[in-house]
């Protein structure tokens, strides 16, 4: 299961420290 | 893809291991700030926030790993770390050489071998490959001047 941040400031905290690159995915909320 | 993408093991063990994933509604002011005008749409960043890739529309599992994998290629070709993009770029064609991205990976690839010896010759294996094996794609013809040299 994928599990999600949904702050992107806190995803390239933790992409800078994992050395990772970022998946941002936009959904249609409804 | 929350429906069928995203819930597939392979996808998921995929997206955990080698990325950090950030799902935002696309009524949020960062879709605003990234000009987000469909859903879905799929953009790879790197660590300093900088996009290097970017989809619209729906992927099967079958197919989104691939992109991923060309997103994560190119992350690493546009910041100059060609082997990196060589590695990402040899794992898609491996994994996945049916994948709708696989001719765009070719063509990269041997950009990135070029770059890194300054040798023309992975330009013109490139274009032998791509040639020969995907023939009516579009990056074939990108590729038709590395024929001549």
């Amino acid at each position: 299961m994928i599990t999600w941040e949904s702050d992107l400031t806190k995803a390239l905290g933790r992409g800078q420290a994992e050395k990772k690159p970022i998946l941002l995915d936009f959904f249609n909320p409804g | 893809m929350g429906a069928v993408t995203y819930p597939d093991e392979k996808v998921a063990d995929f997206v955990m291991q080698r990325m950090v994933p950030v799902q935002v509604g696309a009524n949020m002011p960062l879709a605003a700030e990234f000009k987000v005008k469909w859903t879905p749409t799929i953009v790879v960043l790197d660590y300093y926030g900088k996009e290097h890739h970017r989809t619209v529309g729906f992927f099967a599992p079958e197919e989104f790993i691939p992109n991923l994998l060309l997103g994560m290629g190119k992350v690493d070709f546009d910041t100059d770390l060609f082997g990196n993009a060589i590695h990402q770029f040899d794992i898609l064609l491996e994994e996945y050489p049916k994948s709708g991205v696989a001719p765009e990976a070719i063509y990269l690839r041997g950009v990135s071998g070029y770059k890194s010896t300054h040798d023309a010759k992975p330009l013109k294996e490139a274009y032998e490959k791509l040639k020969a094996e995907y023939p009516q794609s579009e990056w074939t013809m990108r590729a038709l001047p590395y024929s001549l040299l």
